[in-house]
């Protein structure tokens, strides 16, 4: 069974971290295996050609990324 | 959001499913102690965790929590006659002890089967307003929890318990949904006069609407409590961390008109039932009754003498059912014209405990959180269902459950709600915080 519950917090936690080093966050990296999950449970928003997002950022799939590992992308903030 | 499948998991609470499992590993309030008031006075039917009991108080005060059902032919036991050290079937007389001894088989002259077969019978423990159970194997008990309310006399607590029409996960995510409180709750921060005084758009067009609504930390009437809520941030900064018990999470909000400053509520989470919330004297404790039942208890201490411990609910009695107890919440009208009006944010009168029920229970009985897009702010419920799926995942293995408390001294648990030096910690405002920051992997730039 796939835990999306700990692939969540995992994300979730990186996100206020990099908020916290005032960092902002571009998109989310996660494994096939995770994005197909969400893909899956979001037919609707497939169908009408939205984004898959996940805690408000865009999902990418990458097969370097271990399942329970997500990966979220950010930059530094510029004034 | 969670896989259709892993929603089940968390939801279902019934014997033999893995949730089902894992709660079954901690101490679960079952029942108020005021339904039991006296020796050999009635028994009651208890229904938790998808099965039914029988609870009684023996002619020497000790509680006994016994399988529903006579282990005889099956007729329930809530029927029975409660004497002599004992509970007896009606239907052919048999008769029990609070530990299961089956005492009597007046159908049955030979003792052999009542010597060598007990009937379902659980550990009970007695403490805050509540009689608690264990319903796991017996010997694998964990330390029971000691709150710092547990041994207050019954005149010093308020107990009040809702039943609710849902599943239990909808009703213990909203107890530790800290981003909800300045919105949904609009309406009773503006009758405290404190807090903020619009949800994006909306502005309230006059004065508090629902003045005889209870608010937290008085029970009845109030008058206006200003700094009780001083931010209008109504996007906190959440911070989490885990703790022998289950976890601290902060809401930290700017305070108006002081960038020194911050306001700072902290909930503690008790797995897997409870959540003693910031700038409340009490707690709330979420227990599945099954599936598509649970009940919301609140448990708060009062001024000596002031306590209730029967029926206490703080709400409109009219919004109560008829059954069982007069304790099934049943929802008020939303007041659409008070809303048209900006007169009410949310409509409901009766204060924070409806106005979360209404929302919590609009889900349906067991809402499919494939459906949901979470966002940062819901760390707190993120959390919660990465404890409960790790819980799963170690009882599987054989192992206990996360957060039972072991070495933990869960009178020193506590929550708070105070204003701070923008640069103090909020965990000094907790003793009993013992946090182990949650490693994570460090994000990478792009």
């Amino acid at each position: 069974m796939l835990w999306m519950s700990v692939v969540v917090d995992k994300a979730c936690t990186q996100i206020w971290e990099a908020w916290g080093s005032g960092a902002s966050v571009t998109s989310l990296k996660v494994s096939p295996a995770v994005y197909s999950a969400v893909a899956s449970a979001r037919p609707g928003e497939i169908a009408r050609d939205y984004p898959l997002m996940l805690l408000g950022l865009p999902l990418v799939a990458d097969d370097e990324v271990a399942t329970y590992d997500p990966v979220v992308v950010w930059k530094e903030r510029t004034c | 959001m969670l896989t259709a499948e892993e929603n089940e998991v968390l939801c279902r609470v019934g014997p033999g499913t893995p949730m089902g499992t894992v709660l079954r590993r901690y101490w679960t309030p079952a029942f108020q102690l005021g339904d039991l008031p006296a020796p050999d006075c009635p028994p009651i039917r208890v229904t938790i965790l998808g099965e039914s009991f029988v609870a009684f108080r023996d002619t020497n005060g000790t509680v006994g929590f016994l399988d529903e059902l006579c282990c005889h032919r099956g007729a329930s036991l809530t029927l029975g006659r409660v004497e002599d050290c004992g509970i007896r079937c009606l239907y052919h007389g048999w008769k029990y002890a609070v530990d299961g001894t089956i005492m009597e088989t007046p159908n049955l002259a030979t003792p052999t089967f009542r010597e060598r077969v007990k009937h379902g019978a659980y550990p009970v423990r007695e403490a805050g307003g509540l009689g608690w159970v264990y319903l796991g194997p017996p010997g694998s008990e964990p330390p029971f929890p000691e709150f710092s309310w547990a041994s207050a006399e019954p005149d010093e607590l308020a107990v009040s318990e809702m039943i609710m029409d849902c599943n239990w996960m909808q009703v213990l995510e909203g107890s530790i949904d800290s981003s909800h409180v300045a919105i949904l709750h609009l309406d009773t921060l503006a009758t405290m006069g404190s807090g903020p005084r619009s949800v994006g758009s909306f502005d309230f067009a006059g004065e508090p609407w629902d003045l005889d609504m209870p608010v937290p930390g008085n029970r009845q009437g109030q008058g206006p409590r200003p700094g009780v809520w001083p931010s209008d941030d109504n996007a906190p900064r959440i911070e989490v961390e885990n703790t022998p018990f289950g976890f601290h999470y902060a809401a930290i909000r700017d305070v108006t008109g002081d960038p020194g400053k911050k306001f700072v509520r902290v909930t503690a989470f008790v797995m897997p039932y409870t959540a003693l919330i910031g700038g409340s004297p009490g707690a709330v404790i979420v227990v599945p009754r099954d599936d598509y039942t649970c009940s919301s208890i609140g448990v708060f201490k009062v001024p000596k003498g002031a306590g209730l411990t029967r029926r206490a609910t703080g709400v409109d009695p009219a919004v109560w059912g008829p059954e069982p107890a007069n304790r099934r919440i049943r929802l008020p009208r939303q007041d659409r014209e008070a809303m048209a009006e900006g007169k009410s944010f949310a409509g409901f009168r009766g204060g924070n405990r409806i106005q979360d029920a209404a929302v919590q229970m609009s889900s349906g009985e067991m809402y499919d959180r494939a459906k949901e897009h979470l966002v940062p702010a819901d760390l707190a419920i993120i959390r919660l269902r990465r404890l409960l799926a790790d819980s799963v995942r170690l009882v599987e293995e054989g192992q206990g459950p996360v957060g039972r408390g072991e070495g933990c001294d869960f009178s020193r648990i506590t929550a708070a709600s105070q204003i701070i030096d923008a640069e103090q910690a909020w965990q000094d405002l907790v003793p009993a915080h013992h946090g182990t920051p949650e490693p994570s992997r460090k994000a990478v730039a792009s």
